[in-house]
């Protein structure tokens, strides 16, 4: 059995290795998707599987035992933690604990980012970012001067009940100090199974787009929109002063021995090209770029419809990661990116949810013949969340039609 | 005056547009005019964003100016006086707590002419029946963020059919992950992933609803 999981790892592995340097592997490789649809397929709720890691482990082990992916898409949830990230980035060892904010760290903080179920929301809700407005405009000169400090000593208190006090601060600290050791055995366990189960490990940190920081956790994603209009000029310096924090953030993980970061990008299709060319694109690029220097690729998920700033990707140096889509046509931006890099996306989570067996056989066979010639392209649902009544007919009908024809 | 108030709004000249706009009232501006050019305004800026021209940006600062508009002119207007063109009961579906989408669809709903009965986030299936039964809307508009949304519309579109609602009304569902199997597994009426659609499709629903 871990002989055969062994080969079967490292079978995987090649397969998504091979589309990854834009080669043809033997088949096209398969990214799993998770979310939702764990807790639901082994009867737990959302809260269970959010708080309880023992019980969580236990479902993601079943479903990674009964639908086989290439590539194993799950975990136990969290949500973007970024902006604690940038907050603790001049401390490596601690910076990588933030990536993903979990439901016993959210208790710990206190935070006004996140809703979590059997919290804010209903014990079987899907958890939730939903960001906010912690930072005023009047603000923008604090955190050009200092970024780390402004997010660290000004947005925090006002994001986190939690941290409103120095004493708060300090019980909160530890609080979440004693999750991070919980989140990461937890984290080892899960790599100890999927190993067992013939999974390969492609282990991912994380960086973020600048503006994004400023949309997601200070601003509000409406806000920005808005700053950029009225205070072009500080928001841009803005971007650009958070660029250091997040590469420094984003290295914490080399050190831990990770050559991947996963940038997953929000405002990028709010933006028009001149705006996106301008406030958006150039710290993204500097970030990912910065990290290519050291050795380090980047999965950046281009949320929404990205069509318009295709073409922005072709400056980048050819193989520098994975270019992960929502809703843009991967057949055009394959074309647009042959040769250059990894695309990943294709299989609408709709279909997934509201298809039939037949629907996703002849969906999966059409989208091949046109993606698979040349390589290069790595088969996903457009988002990693399956909705908990996502028919488990319809997951099995999407691995064997890869088996099929990919 | 009012042409140029149009163009500033159009241009995304936030601070033109409002103070031409207040100077307008000031020296004895017909404010009905004036909600009608504001109108017009942003139904060019759905059009250009539509045309691939604008992008989601400008749809929220072109909402941002004309609420600014409004917050002056709406007042000088008399209630009643301003007429609807059909009545919109809107939500955000249960377990999804995201307003963005519900509320740019909104602004641009308002501008169009619609009443939009506004029935928040998180928004339990017996709360849409509730609401329909008491405001008799032509259209229900849903929206989602989160994937889990897209099974929350169809139990939402299920209840309506159960109380005995659904043949009376015309249904929307709108947000970043819905598409047309989306709108097929629901089983509504139409769908949009942007707000300039989704009132354009608003008004064809009313169209079917004369047929």
């Amino acid at each position: 059995m871990v002989s055969n999981a062994k080969e079967l790892a490292g079978k995987r592995y090649a397969r998504i290795m091979a589309a990854i340097n834009l080669e043809e592997p033997d088949r096209v490789p398969l990214r799993g998707f998770g979310g939702d649809i764990i807790p639901a397929y082994s009867g737990i709720t959302q809260h269970e599987f959010c708080y309880d890691y023992e019980k969580a482990i236990k479902a993601i082990e079943k479903f990674l035992t009964d639908f086989q992916f290439d590539w194993a898409g799950s975990g136990i949830t969290g949500l973007d933690g970024r902006v604690f990230s940038v907050a603790f980035s001049e401390y490596p060892d601690i910076a990588a604990n933030t990536t993903f904010i979990t439901g016993p760290m959210h208790d710990a903080l206190g935070d006004k980012y996140y809703r979590y179920p059997g919290r804010e929301i209903s014990e079987d809700a899907s958890p939730q970012f939903i960001g906010g407005t912690f930072m005023e405009a009047d603000e923008y000169d604090q955190l050009i001067e200092d970024p780390v400090k402004f997010v660290a000593e000004t947005v925090l208190p006002r994001a986190c009940r939690n941290l409103e006090t120095p004493r708060q601060a300090m019980a909160t600290m530890v609080r979440l100090g004693v999750e991070f050791a919980r989140y990461g055995a937890a984290g080892r366990e899960i790599g100890a199974i999927t190993a067992k189960l013939g999974y390969p490990s492609i282990p991912m940190g994380g960086a973020y787009a600048p503006l994004d920081i400023i949309g997601d956790f200070l601003r509000g994603i409406e806000n920005v929109l808005l700053d950029i209009r009225r205070y072009p000029d500080k928001v841009k310096k803005a971007a650009e002063a958070l660029v250091e924090p997040i590469v420094n953030y984003a290295l914490s993980y080399k050190q831990r021995g990770l050559k991947w970061v996963m940038i997953p990008l929000h405002l990028n299709e709010y933006l028009s090209p001149k705006l996106y060319k301008e406030f958006y694109w150039p710290t993204l690029k500097e970030v990912i770029l910065r990290l290519a220097d050291e050795g380090m690729k980047a999965q950046v998920f281009f949320e929404g419809r990205h069509d318009a700033h295709l073409e922005t990707i072709l400056e980048l140096p050819k193989g520098w990661g994975i270019a992960y889509f929502e809703k843009t046509d991967v057949v055009k931006a394959k074309k647009v990116l042959e040769g250059h890099t990894c695309v990943m996306g294709g299989i609408p989570m709709s279909l997934i949810v509201g298809g039939t067996p037949e629907k996703i056989e002849e969906y999966v066979k059409n989208l091949l013949e046109q993606v698979k010639p040349g390589g290069g392209f790595i088969l996903s649902a457009n988002v990693g969340n399956a909705p908990r009544e996502t028919p488990i007919e319809n997951i099995t009908a999407l691995i064997e039609a890869v088996e099929k024809y990919g | 005056m009012l042409e140029d108030i149009l163009k500033n709004i159009v241009e995304m000249e936030e601070h033109e547009a409002i103070n031409k706009a207040k100077e307008y009232l000031e020296g004895g501006g017909d404010p009905q005019k004036l909600l009608e050019v504001c109108r017009d305004a942003m139904g060019e800026v759905g059009k250009r964003f539509e045309q691939g021209e604008y992008f989601l940006s400008e749809l929220i600062l072109g909402g941002e100016i004309f609420k600014g508009i409004m917050e002056f002119t709406l007042p000088k207007i008399k209630s009643g006086s301003v007429q609807k063109i059909g009545k919109i009961v809107l939500g955000t579906v249960k377990e999804d707590v995201h307003n963005i989408g519900k509320d740019i669809f909104k602004v641009f709903a308002e501008a169009s002419g619609f009443e939009v009965i506004d029935i928040g986030i998180d928004t339990p299936e017996e709360k849409f029946v509730e609401a329909v039964k008491e405001h008799k809307p032509d259209i229900v508009g849903m929206s989602c963020l989160i994937t889990a949304g897209v099974t929350s519309m169809k139990k939402t579109v299920d209840k309506l059919k159960e109380a005995g609602l659904r043949d009376g009304i015309k249904i929307i569902i709108g947000g970043g992950r819905v598409d047309e199997s989306v709108k097929e597994y629901a089983g509504a009426d139409a769908w949009a992933d942007d707000a300039a659609k989704g009132v354009r499709l608003c008004k064809q629903l009313l169209d079917w609803r004369v047929d």
